[in-house]
């Protein structure tokens, strides 16, 4: 997995900014050929830790190793071979798409040949080609999310940063994105990616890496996630019948109250349970018109973790 | 981000590893001037600088009409007025250069580049002293008219030139270092401003304020013209055809030692471009020892110096200090202009370089990643 030559390792990394402690004990692992989600809510650290690991931001205590370089001694090394794409997006609103690739490509020490042929390759991967030559204050914000993507790829690094890449992106581009990503994995990069989109993740991510409050609270893998106890959603004609055929088969249930539809929750432990419950529905002439998993996988993790939702 | 199209991660991108400075410098600079000119508002500025220049040179022309050494004066003036309005305009193209890139998200995107902060701020202000140089040119037209009605040596006219784009330069130096220590555009933009008002405004004050502590009760010997009491009639008038005389005189005094605070001028931007022009003095008619009807010396020198000539010989008289005995032979030679003794302006330009330099390491200092410390409600992206 994991060596001194690829991929993301931070040891118990803490960061304060005054008297606020952004980052308390964090511990992440990206390994190479692998898409990582690190996922928390609002304010948990995730774009501290995003900055660290992209040489930006020194910690104050713990150690991080991107791609076996120490970002506060080795930075250039660093920079190097990392792509980053911050959560905010900079413009320069009078440069155009291929100027702007260009222009950082010559900051990555590319030559005008090569950073030219990689900017018009980029922006073909992106959907961005029409805009090549226009400004870039043209661009929506869905547009400008593709070109600093691009352009945090422009140097073709080992590493990737993304901070809420699918921010702004329309259902199409997200498509994109995830096949972007996924490609990217399976060509050895690292790829770190942090949402809120927690179905996104799903489809993306291998693994993620929970952080509340500046702590790592969790990291598991994808396949973890699947087979860990969640929670589905049941709909029948009548409702009636299905709360009697739960309340007999011993199954405990509730109403759902956060959606428009009336539907019972119902928690299992394992797909096995689920199919199990299905069937034996079925059999029973429970007329079933719905039945899925409430969330992702990912979502029941977080919702698990309910360290510190306010 | 079509699938069929994936960057071709195989082939190896990267070729060259390293970035070399002058190249980091020149994309940065690209950058900037590229973003100025497709802009407007350098091209307003522009135009309003070419008004203002051209409204203050047809006006001094139609004033000056009977003046001699008109072209003297109306170069001295367009000088003096390039170099007053560049201070006013380098700031404002100088002092947002990195803050302003940090407010729009852009500065972290540099930041994670092979570029080093010396690399930022050296194109930085490259690019706002090549857009306030620009103010500079489009001033020629009124120079080389200045020029073309004689007065002025070559030599005086490029050495005016350089020492008003070395000042541009300085100052925008300054603004680059500011706008990477401040947070704010606007904040870093008034303060340097205030920083370029203490040179220009603040030397003076100071320099008239401390008058008053090198104060020191000397005994003065002056000479003056005047008509001998024997030549006045009742009423005070001089009889017709009586000559003057010089009369020296003695007193007890309080005179300000201004040789030694004259250094405290030096850092003014007008002081140091007027120390550093050669004027011509050389070229005055020799003085006659004959005195006039009026009984001041003959043959001149009536020689109307202008604005930056005069501000030259303030500096050289306050360098020189008060002569403390003025016998009827120096009387005459004080008319003519003051010879330059020490050149005050090195030292000037080294305090101003001094200021820059300091302003522009503390802010590659705080523009050097990773950041240890941030400035208090700051945000690296």
């Amino acid at each position: 997995m994991t060596n001194e030559r690829g991929g993301i390792v931070v040891e118990g990394v803490a960061r304060s900014f005054g008297s606020v402690q952004a980052v308390r004990d964090i511990d992440f692992e990206a390994p190479p050929g692998e898409v990582t989600a690190l996922i928390g809510p609002n304010g948990s650290g995730k774009t501290t830790l995003m900055l660290m690991m992209a040489s930006l931001l020194a910690p104050d205590r713990g150690t991080v190793r991107v791609a076996g370089f120490d970002p506060v001694t080795q930075p250039a090394q660093v920079r190097s071979r990392v792509g980053w794409m911050p959560d905010t997006l900079g413009v320069w609103e009078s440069l155009t798409a291929l100027e702007v690739l260009t222009t950082i490509g010559a900051l990555y020490g590319m030559g005008a040949a090569d950073r030219s042929r990689r900017a018009e390759e980029l922006l073909v991967a992106v959907n961005l080609t029409e805009f090549g030559r226009r400004p870039a204050r043209v661009l929506s914000r869905g547009q400008q999310q593709r070109l600093s993507l691009a352009r945090a790829l422009i140097h073709d690094p080992e590493v990737l940063l993304l901070d809420e890449p699918a921010s702004g992106l329309d259902p199409g581009s997200r498509v994109e994105l995830r096949s972007l990503l996924r490609s990217l994995a399976a060509g050895g990069k690292t790829v770190v990616v942090s949402s809120h989109v927690l179905s996104e993740l799903d489809e993306i991510a291998d693994r993620a890496v929970f952080v509340s409050r500046g702590q790592s609270v969790k990291s598991q893998t994808l396949d973890e996630a699947g087979s860990q106890m969640r929670r589905y959603y049941v709909q029948a004609e009548p409702m009636s019948a299905l709360a009697a055929a739960l309340q007999s088969y011993g199954v405990r249930y509730e109403t759902r109250g956060d959606s428009r539809r009336e539907e019972f929750l119902v928690q299992l432990g394992s797909t096995a349970e689920a199919s199990w419950l299905l069937r034996t529905l079925v059999l029973g002439d429970v007329v079933v018109t719905a039945f899925a998993p409430a969330g992702g996988a990912l979502e029941e993790t977080y919702m698990s973790l309910d360290t510190d939702r306010r | 981000m079509s699938t069929a199209t994936e960057p071709s991660t195989p082939q190896p991108v990267r070729s060259t590893t390293g970035l070399t400075f002058w190249s980091a410098v020149r994309t940065v600079f690209s950058l900037e001037m590229r973003q100025r000119l497709r802009g407007k508002g350098w091209y307003w500025m522009l135009g309003i600088w070419f008004v203002v220049i051209g409204f203050i040179f047809v006006l001094a022309t139609g004033v000056l009409g009977t003046t001699d050494n008109e072209g003297g004066i109306l170069f001295d003036l367009v000088v003096g007025f390039v170099l007053l309005f560049g201070l006013l305009i380098a700031p404002g193209l100088s002092a947002n250069a990195v803050n302003g890139d940090r407010a729009g998200g852009t500065l972290a995107i540099l930041q994670v580049t092979l570029l080093t902060p010396g690399q930022l701020l050296t194109g930085k202000w490259l690019a706002s002293w090549v857009g306030s140089l620009a103010f500079l040119v489009l001033s020629c037209p009124f120079i080389f008219w200045a020029l073309a009605l004689g007065g002025v040596n070559a030599q005086e006219a490029i050495v005016s030139l350089l020492m008003l784009a070395v000042e541009l330069g300085v100052v925008c130096a300054i603004g680059v270092g500011v706008s990477a220590l401040a947070n704010r555009p606007l904040f870093s933009i008034v303060s340097t401003y205030m920083l370029v008002a203490l040179l220009a405004i603040g030397t003076v004050i100071v320099f008239g304020l401390s008058t008053t502590l090198v104060m020191e009760e000397r005994t003065m010997t002056t000479s003056y013209y005047t008509y001998p009491e024997s030549s006045l009639d009742a009423t005070g008038t001089p009889d017709p055809g009586a000559e003057m005389e010089c009369v020296t005189q003695t007193s007890q005094g309080m005179i300000p030692r201004t040789e030694y605070i004259a250094w405290l001028l030096a850092a003014n931007p007008f002081v140091v471009v007027a120390d550093a022009v050669p004027y011509s003095v050389e070229d005055l008619p020799e003085l006659d020892p004959a005195t006039d009807a009026a009984g001041l010396p003959q043959g001149g020198p009536y020689y109307t110096p202008g604005i930056m000539e005069t501000i030259s010989q303030g500096v050289r008289a306050a360098q020189a200090g008060p002569d403390v005995e003025q016998s009827c032979e120096e009387l005459a030679e004080s008319l003519r202009p003051l010879p330059q003794e020490t050149p005050i302006w090195p030292l000037g330009l080294g305090l101003q370089l001094l200021l820059a330099g300091v302003l522009l390491l503390i802010g590659r200092r705080r523009l050097t990643m990773p950041a240890k410390r941030l400035a208090q409600g700051t945000r690296i992206a």
